[in-house]
């Protein structure tokens, strides 16, 4: 075929080229890397978070409250202080505030719990004290822990009201008319989620990354080279030698988001993903799935950028025009996080949001309709060839051969 | 053989070419003669097919350029202006590219090779990579792409502009075979000497239109100068 001596060539010198290769290689190990490392991160703050341990400066003054926090799985670190107490009151005096704020910005503890030296005393007495809770907001990592801490007491000082009532003979739903319970289907879960929608985002993303570098050198690059009009001189129609350079950058596109799919499986393989109750189950169906989703992506993204990169005169240019067209794949990840209805018909037809459902299924485990694979597809394959279109008649223009 | 009977082009208001119109002889080496900006280039790009001209005609070997481009340019062996080649590809590479792109045969397209390399004296430059050929390396490989088809009509584009004297000469004496060989060879240049040197037939061209055709006896009888510079600028000026 004659567009095969063209793909052929612009392959053997797109091979040499560092730069071509450079991005071929580098970017698909950027993604699976990362979604490793923010996976690994997740699952460590989940397993801190099932075990806290709380400190706690005058635990021997809560007596009943510490049982229940340690009945609710909180592991109690008894704190002693060093400086001196207050003789004059009954709370803690400043230089040990000061001790304490010391030891939480030095990072001997994230948080620590306070309790004043009567609160036995004023819980026995049915009246109520102040408990502290020191932290420091901006340390995420431990937030959960502090919101559990947060919920056990403020559980226990519901149920010390309800006993406190039922003695006086009140019925304890009096005081609560409302009642809300949280009915948390894992947080964890919703995180590890939204991770694996980036996998999508990383394979379309690699479908335009990878196969630039070519598409860029086949045209601005052979125009800048002045190489264009001598290789237009030759009998062979616009179509074929845009088809053949269009098909150069697709192998590219095609062996990047091939890497891309089998690293980023590799490393959710890696990831103890039942830890965090995720059932991640890859078989070669699901492969071949993704597989068949995606590598149209490989022809459009090239597609684009062929066009494009006719347009521009030089390598500078052709930069410049492409970095918006590689804000492109961001469309469809942000319309997923923003969108809130359904898949609807329509959305197989607009490039990439398609593909980036299907893989957004796949990746969480559901199996698409085969109606829907066909449909983006063929939608895409359409586009590309559009494109295509469009670039053997610009190639057709004047302007576009001689400058 | 090329015929040009004409041939407008203009470029917005610019009118490039304006009427021109003349004959290349298989045989012979035909010369267009002009300042830069006179129009030789825009002639030329017009019958290699990546021009389409307003108005006349264009024919290689019969074939209507401007209605079946693309066997126009199979009858064609074209050296254009620029070089235009990948660094990162040998000459051999270059060449055989081209051999490819006009369908040759793979046996074929070596043997032709080889004997190119023989001919252009490139033994030493056609397994390395382009990046870094001078002047004269990069135009032999330019030669050599646009002869490897042997085809009837050569098409060239200033084809000695700053080439050395060894490079000039060797490329004199393969124009020279090939008219012995009946072909037709189609150039342009500026400069006097090389119009001299080697052409047939001289066409001068000025602001896009042909000043005078003939011989380069027939320039100096019609215009009673010996040497062609001064004939070139007496018909200059008078257009």
């Amino acid at each position: 075929m004659m567009w095969s001596i063209i793909t052929r060539k612009e392959l053997k010198d797109a091979l040499r080229d560092r730069r071509a290769l450079g991005a071929l290689l580098l970017f698909p190990i950027l993604g699976p890397v990362m979604i490793y490392f923010m996976f690994n991160m997740i699952i460590d703050i989940a397993e801190e978070a099932g075990e806290v341990s709380l400190p706690v400066i005058g635990a021997q003054y809560a007596s009943d409250l510490i049982d229940y926090l340690e009945q609710n799985g909180i592991e109690i670190e008894t704190v002693n202080l060093n400086a001196a107490a207050n003789p004059d009151s009954d709370f803690y005096s400043n230089a040990q505030l000061e001790e304490i704020s010391v030891a939480i910005s030095s990072r001997r503890f994230d948080f620590v719990l306070l309790i004043p030296e009567k609160f036995d005393e004023l819980i026995g007495a049915s009246r109520s004290s102040n408990i502290e809770l020191h932290m420091e907001s901006t340390r995420t990592t431990a937030a959960p822990k502090i919101g559990r801490v947060d919920g056990l007491i403020q559980a226990w000082g519901r149920e010390t009201a309800a006993l406190r009532l039922i003695a006086r003979g009140v019925n304890p739903a009096v005081i609560a008319p409302v009642n809300v319970v949280r009915v948390d289907t894992a947080s964890q879960q919703s995180r590890v989620q939204s991770i694996l929608g980036m996998v999508p985002f990383f394979v379309i993303m690699a479908a335009f990354v990878c196969g630039m570098g070519v598409a860029v050198d086949v045209t601005a690059g052979e125009r800048e080279r002045k190489s264009l009009e001598p290789l237009l001189v030759n009998p062979v129609p616009r179509y074929t030698i845009v088809i053949g350079k269009w098909m150069a950058a697709v192998v590219f596109s095609a062996v990047g988001l091939v890497l891309v799919m089998i690293l980023n499986f590799f490393s959710l393989s890696l990831v103890p993903l039942e830890e965090v109750g995720i059932v991640f189950n890859v078989g070669s169906l699901e492969i071949i799935g993704v597989l068949v989703t995606t590598l149209p992506l490989a022809l459009f993204a090239p597609s684009i950028q062929i066009f494009v990169g006719i347009f521009a005169k030089s390598f500078k240019d052709a930069q410049a025009y492409l970095s918006f067209i590689m804000m492109l794949p961001m469309a469809p990840f942000f319309f997923n996080m923003l969108n809130t209805q359904d898949r609807e018909f329509w959305m197989n037809f607009v490039p990439m949001l398609g593909q980036h459902m299907l893989l957004t299924d796949v990746v969480r485990g559901e199996t698409p309709e085969i109606i829907d694979f066909l449909l983006a597809g063929l939608s895409l394959l359409f586009y590309s060839l559009l494109f295509v279109y469009g670039a053997s008649q610009l190639m057709k223009r004047e302007r576009i051969i001689f400058s | 053989m090329i015929e040009v009977q004409n041939l407008t082009k203009s470029f917005k208001d610019l009118v490039a070419v304006d009427g021109v119109g003349f004959h290349a002889r298989n045989g012979a080496i035909t010369g267009l003669l002009g300042h830069n900006g006179a129009g030789k280039s825009t002639t030329l790009r017009i019958l290699y097919g990546l021009l389409k001209a307003d108005k006349g005609r264009a024919m290689v070997d019969g074939i209507d350029v401007m209605t079946e481009p693309l066997k126009a340019q199979a009858e064609i062996g074209v050296m254009t202006d620029a070089h235009g080649l990948n660094p990162r590809l040998t000459a051999r590479e270059h060449i055989e590219y081209f051999a490819r792109l006009r369908k040759m045969e793979k046996t074929e397209i070596q043997r032709r090779i080889d004997e190119l390399i023989v001919t252009l004296d490139m033994s030493e430059i056609a397994d390395r990579r382009a990046e870094g050929f001078s002047q004269g390396e990069k135009m032999k490989v330019c030669l050599s792409r646009s002869l490897v088809h042997d085809p009837q009509n050569l098409i060239m584009d200033e084809p000695t502009n700053g080439l050395d004297v060894m490079t000039t000469r060797s490329v004199r004496s393969i124009l020279h075979k090939l008219k012995k060989d009946n072909k037709c060879i189609l150039l342009s240049s500026h400069i006097m000497q090389e119009i001299s040197a080697l052409c047939d037939e001289i066409i001068v061209i000025a602001d896009g239109k042909v000043l005078m055709q003939g011989t380069l006896d027939e320039l100096a009888r019609r215009t009673n100068e010996s040497d062609l510079e001064e004939a070139f600028m007496k018909i200059t000026r008078q257009g």
